[in-house]
């Protein structure tokens, strides 16, 4: 088979949601020794941006964007062993975390995959979690961007929490800083001293990007 | 015209009549007991108190529960035992869990599951046997308890859980990192067969709640049109209020659908469900379907409205201006009734100055009486 037809099944296995498909496509286009990298990014990512697109247009809902994800991540562990080192994550890193006294996730997950498609490294520390926590990852991973989730008014304080403590550890210069969620405003991000309050998954990675590339111009 | 007692308001408003003020109220288990519970209660705000009608038994089951740590986090292990095998949930409770209002913590937060009850296809299996061996009796004895404590201060509404698709999402397999959508994918066959069977295991619940002394009959779904697509909600959510509908509506009683999440992608379908009360419904900026628009879309519904918690947050003065920016949203105010939250607890100053906006609200309303509202409060 050639080329093309591994990538363009992986594309199209993606877009829609089909397990079989892209598991099978990726072993094959693994076996047929096609470049990993390609495989992900001309294939999966490809597959995934169209999923966004779709989502974006109110095609697609929070459903379908979820089982993408998940589709793509069953393809990556097959391609992954043969990546050898080489790595497609080219942007930079991300801190995410539900903070503490919060369990709700699905927001932070759609941000967290979709800024790993982008090819930033996240490290998604889960939900639930003490500010300790964020700002050790922040200390052990040294990454670009913290990114924030809290639904409830009630923990929406801990963002601010994190972010006075990232200044405690001399840390807040060196990140910028995004949040979201239901109840999180601008004024709020404002008052915390956040970078960004992201409306939505999409707006926020697109300001993560933003953040990155424009960096990169200056260095 | 006698002036009306907080329940007939309540309830007049919801079955699409004229109250002669605009109903606002508290949830009996979001609600502060003090003095300025009593003095908003003293100026006209009324209690809604949702209670259940039935007992669950659990036949040929056995529920052990014990407290474990797992990777460090102490939660409560509750496993079901059954001849088809075992499954369990690991539950996290902070303070004040089972010694406040339903189940909750001291700061409203109920138990959260870290672990559900599904986690493996297997675990279907074992949780249709204990759905199909769960028997609903009646027991009327917390409605007619709680009717004859609130008397004329409020009304008494009969609670349902989850429906059965949303029992899935939220409770069972759950969605964290999307896990009921991949099981959707995945495992489609058991999940829609478990479904079908929760619905046949409730025919009989449905049937009692419906003739309970209750007058509103509450389904606590936590709709949100993003996790429940219109998908999802036209195939498995519609069709179950329909069977709720019918005995509820026999027996002439309404039925009410707790939808407290960003509804504007549903907004054309809730229209055509039979429910009577949309309730819980929050408009921006917590949810995305503004109240006007809901009011003028579902002309034969009506809506319990959530005032929106991150309002609250920013201040006694934010309130006063987004509830008045609500009234006149919503003129001449039928429909309608707004309680003082569905989720959070509310402080005393944000709930007296919401008391202080509502109290004067006389219906039909008209920008005129709004503007003199507003100056009386200076
Ligand atoms: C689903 C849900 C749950 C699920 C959570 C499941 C899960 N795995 O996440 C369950 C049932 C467990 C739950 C529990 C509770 N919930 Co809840 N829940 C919701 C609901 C209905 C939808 C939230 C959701 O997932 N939306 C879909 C996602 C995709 O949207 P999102 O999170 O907003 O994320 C988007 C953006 O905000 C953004 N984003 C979010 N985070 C971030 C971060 C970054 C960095 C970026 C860039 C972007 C970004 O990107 C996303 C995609 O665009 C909301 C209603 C609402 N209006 O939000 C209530 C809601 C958030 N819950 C609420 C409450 C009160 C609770 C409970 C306390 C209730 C209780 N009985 O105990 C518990 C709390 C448990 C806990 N400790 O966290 C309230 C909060 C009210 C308030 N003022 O605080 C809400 C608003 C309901 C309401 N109207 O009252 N809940």
């Amino acid at each position: 088979m050639a080329v093309e037809k591994y990538l363009s099944s992986l594309k199209e296995g993606i877009i829609n949601l089909d397990f079989g498909t892209v598991v099978n496509a990726a072993k094959e286009a693994m076996a047929a020794g096609v470049d990993p990298n390609a495989t992900i990014n001309k294939g999966m990512v490809a597959g995934m941006a169209v999923v966004g697109d779709k989502f974006e247009k109110g095609e697609y809902f929070l459903s379908e964007l979820v089982v993408a994800a998940e589709v793509m991540k069953e393809g990556v562990e097959v391609v992954k062993p043969y990546l050898k080192g080489s790595s497609t994550l080219g942007l930079g890193k991300v801190v995410m975390a539900t903070v503490e006294g919060d369990h709700h996730d699905l927001g932070k997950n759609i941000v967290t995959s979709l800024l790993g498609v982008q090819g930033f490294q996240v490290f998604d520390l889960g939900i639930d979690v003490p500010t300790a926590r964020i700002v050790g990852a922040v200390k052990e991973h040294q990454p670009a961007i913290v990114g924030m989730s809290a639904l409830l008014t009630l923990t929406m304080t801990k963002m601010g929490e994190v972010i006075e403590a990232l200044k405690s550890a001399s840390l807040r210069e060196k990140v910028k800083i995004i949040i979201g969620g239901t109840s999180v405003t601008t004024e709020f991000a404002d008052r915390i001293g956040a970078d960004h309050r992201a409306a939505n998954a999409l707006e926020g990675v697109k300001k993560c990007v933003e953040w990155v590339t424009s960096s990169e111009r200056r260095q | 015209m006698t002036e009306m007692t907080r329940r007939e308001r309540i309830l007049t408003a919801s079955r699409g009549e004229r109250a002669d003020k605009l109903p606002f109220f508290h949830w009996w288990r979001h609600s502060q007991i003090g003095w300025a519970e009593r003095e908003c209660r003293n100026r006209g705000m009324g209690m809604a108190w949702a209670r259940p009608s039935y007992t669950v038994e659990l036949r040929d089951v056995d529920v052990v529960e014990q407290p474990v740590v797992v990777e460090g986090v102490k939660v409560l292990r509750r496993t079901y035992n059954t001849p088809m095998g075992s499954i369990y949930l690991d539950e996290k409770r902070e303070p004040g869990t089972g010694e406040w209002h339903g189940m909750r913590s001291w700061q409203d937060v109920s138990p959260w599951q870290t672990e559900r009850l599904i986690k493996q296809p297997e675990d279907y299996e074992v949780l249709k046997f204990i759905v199909e061996h769960t028997v609903y009796t009646a027991d009327y004895f917390p409605i007619e308890q709680a009717k004859d404590w609130l008397g004329e201060d409020g009304c008494v509404v009969d609670i349902h859980p989850h429906s059965p698709m949303q029992m899935l999402m939220i409770d069972w397999i759950g969605s964290e990192g999307g896990r009921f959508f991949i099981h959707y994918a995945k495992y489609h066959d058991l999940v829609e067969d478990l479904y079908r069977a929760i619905s046949k295991s409730r025919e009989p619940m449905y049937e009692i709640s419906a003739r309970s002394p209750a007058d509103v009959i509450w389904c606590g779904d936590n709709i949100d049109g993003v996790l429940v697509n219109p998908r999802l909600f036209e195939q498995y959510f519609m069709p179950e209020y329909e069977k709720m509908a019918k005995p509820i509506h026999r027996q002439g009683k309404l039925f009410a659908s707790h939808m407290d999440g960003r509804v504007d992608v549903l907004k054309d379908l809730i229209a055509q469900t039979p429910l009577d009360i949309v309730e819980g419904l929050h408009p921006p900026p917590m949810g995305d379907l503004p109240i006007g628009e809901a009011l003028s879309l579902w002309k034969d519904k009506v809506v319990w409205m959530g005032f929106a918690g991150s309002v609250y947050t920013l201040g006694p003065e934010a309130t006063k201006k987004h509830t008045l920016e609500l009234l006149r949203e919503v003129l001449p105010g039928d429909r309608l009734t707004i309680a003082m939250s569905t989720e959070n607890l509310v402080s005393n100053e944000n709930l007296r100055m919401v008391t202080s906006v509502l109290e004067n609200v006389d219906l039909p309303l008209t920008g005129e009486k709004i503007g003199v509202i507003e100056k009386s409060l200076g």
